[in-house]
């Protein structure tokens, strides 16, 4: 019985600080946030009683001019931003994923850290980097003008391309890790045979090497779309008002705006949106074959 | 397409992708010695952004900021962590999956709803109680929360990848706790243990969102200093400062390569092995 209890003893000591520390600073702060969301929005912006739905209703459109789109409009962008965004990342990570795994063992840890170096770095300073390039009057803008992609001297920068591209940028090593983990341990018998049933190199493809880097891609996936939906960084430098994104639109009303409840509405959203996200994705990923291990 | 044509198209994608990674860095290295203050024309080396920038008190006390914040909070959840991973460990058969699910919560949660979360919390609660008043300390709070998980995560894994016998053999020697923590424990965590604590710099002096929103008009490090300066525009003295930190980070990571020549590749193939 002394046994049993000083075992409680020490993974109250063990566990209780950390998960303490979770609690009181995270849960806690998280749920008080979301109260605020019920209640009235008051005369500094600060929320007070009575408890009412008004910062919901505001969320969804509906002001003193009656209803507009632009919240909802935020929140589609948002949605196709993180999918664009998603997309494009795994465009380039999969034949980067790929080109990695099939150099010499001792050359594929340095093209891994080439790829996650720049990961490392302050997202405000990527951010700056990607200003630097895009900026009016830059070799890459002037480019881009002579081909009347832009309309001259505008740069490409503030735009919802530049944004786009920061995303990407910011994304990149998530899916590249993952993906390099499936491409590893592909079984490459599975090629072997698909070739020696004279299957086309789309068709071996398809049918040999997809499937088995699944699972790497639904990982990545999770790792790329969830932090970029809840974006801020990225679209306030790049956006310039242009692709602002639900991060943006709650952080506004603390700053700006002040709007607390209607903030407090918005964050809310983004954790169920999130969430939400997150089971979609891991379902997706189980149902085509993901180990739940990788899958978070 | 043929085999050597595959071959020599992923060697053009790969550089291609180099340059797309590097080039944003090699900018702000580059124009922070441009001799005018321009970031589209570069009119001849100078180390004048850099003086001034040793010249300035404000950018000084960001940086001391930054360091303090760094150091404390990856001190500070290192042993948190480190714990927490461990307990997690060693009580795996009793049900904590409430635990997995709050450790995650952090790792999961948009910064932004972090950051304005702290915020509101830490506002209302300086009301009352002073230590809460937005600045270091609170800081420190919200960089110790998301620290916390990676390194109790890190801590676990290494854990889970030792052979489990191994605890019982040290109970055969009739090794006491403090024994076993001083002569076994320790020594096979220290490897990830300083894994997760360069980890955990990294992760402070890579943040942004979460800073912003709990500093308080004393308590600015250098990303936030960065980020009003650019409001007002991209100069070389603002290239000058993230080429710093720049630097900071690669040798802070390469020192961690250097201790523990386990690279990211490795270890999540360890990860998903156990």
């Amino acid at each position: 019985m002394r046994h049993w209890g000083s075992e409680t003893r020490y993974l109250l000591l063990s566990v209780a600080p950390g998960a303490l520390c979770i609690v009181v600073f995270l849960v806690l702060p998280s749920v008080y946030l979301m109260g605020m969301a019920f209640l009235s929005n008051g005369p500094y912006g600060l929320p007070t009683l009575p408890l009412s739905l008004q910062a919901f209703r505001e969320l969804a459109g509906f002001g003193f001019l009656g209803w507009s789109p632009g919240n909802l409009y935020t929140l589609l962008r948002s949605l196709w931003q993180t999918a664009l965004a998603t997309v494009l990342v795994i465009v380039i990570a999969y034949p980067a994923a790929y080109t990695i795994a099939t150099r010499p063992v001792r050359w594929r840890a340095i093209m891994l850290l080439a790829v996650v170096v720049p990961s490392w770095t302050n997202q405000v300073i990527r951010s700056v980097g990607w200003m630097n390039i895009l900026a009016p009057d830059t070799p890459v803008s002037n480019l881009a003008a002579s081909l009347e992609l832009t309309e001259a001297q505008m740069g490409l920068f503030p735009s919802q391309f530049a944004v786009i591209v920061g995303l990407v940028y910011n994304f990149l090593p998530f899916m590249v890790l993952p993906l390099y983990a499936a491409f590893e341990r592909l079984d490459h018998s599975q090629v072997e045979a698909a070739q020696d049933l004279f299957a086309q190199p789309w068709a071996v493809f398809w049918h040999a090497v997809l499937p088995q880097t699944l699972p790497g891609l639904m990982a990545g996936t999770v790792l790329v779309a969830i932090p970029a939906f809840g974006m801020y960084v990225v679209t306030e430098l790049l956006g310039g008002g242009k692709a602002t994104m639900v991060g943006n639109l709650v952080a506004r009303q603390f700053a700006q705006a002040s709007n607390w409840p209607l903030g407090a509405a918005g964050a809310i959203i983004m954790i169920v949106m999130t969430l939400v996200g997150l089971r979609v994705l891991r379902r997706l990923g189980q149902r085509l074959g993901g180990d739940r291990e990788v899958v978070l | 397409m043929t085999a050597p044509g595959l071959a020599r198209g992923l060697r053009v994608f790969w550089w291609a992708l180099m340059v797309f990674l590097y080039a944003p860095l090699a900018v702000v290295v580059f124009f922070s010695f441009n001799q005018i203050n321009s970031s589209a024309r570069f009119a001849g080396f100078s180390w004048q952004w850099y003086e001034r920038l040793f010249a300035n008190e404000v950018i000084l006390s960001a940086l001391g900021n930054t360091v303090i914040l760094a150091l404390t909070s990856s001190a500070i959840a290192v042993v948190i962590g480190g714990f927490l991973g461990y307990g997690l460990y060693r009580y795996r058969r009793w049900k904590l999956g409430w635990l997995i699910w709050l450790i995650y919560l952090p790792v999961v949660m948009p910064d932004i709803v972090f950051g304005i979360a702290e915020m509101t919390f830490f506002v209302t609660l300086s009301q009352y109680i002073a230590l809460f008043t937005p600045g270091l300390t609170t800081m420190i709070i919200a960089h110790v929360t998301f620290q916390v998980p990676f390194v109790a995560l890190l801590v676990n894994a290494r854990l889970l990848s030792l052979d489990a016998q191994l605890f019982e053999v040290c109970q055969d020697l009739y090794a006491t706790p403090l024994q076993r923590a001083r002569y076994f424990i320790v020594p096979v965590l220290t490897p990830a243990i300083i894994a997760s604590a360069l980890l955990a710099l990294t992760l402070s002096i890579d943040d942004f969102v979460i800073s912003f929103f709990t500093a308080g008009p004393d308590s600015t490090t250098l990303p936030i200093y960065i980020w009003s300066a650019i409001k007002k525009g991209v100069t070389p003295e603002v290239n000058a400062m993230a080429t710093l930190m720049i630097a900071g980070v690669i040798g802070v990571a390469l020192l961690s390569l250097l201790i523990q020549p386990t690279t990211s590749a490795t270890s999540s193939k360890r990860r998903s092995a156990s």
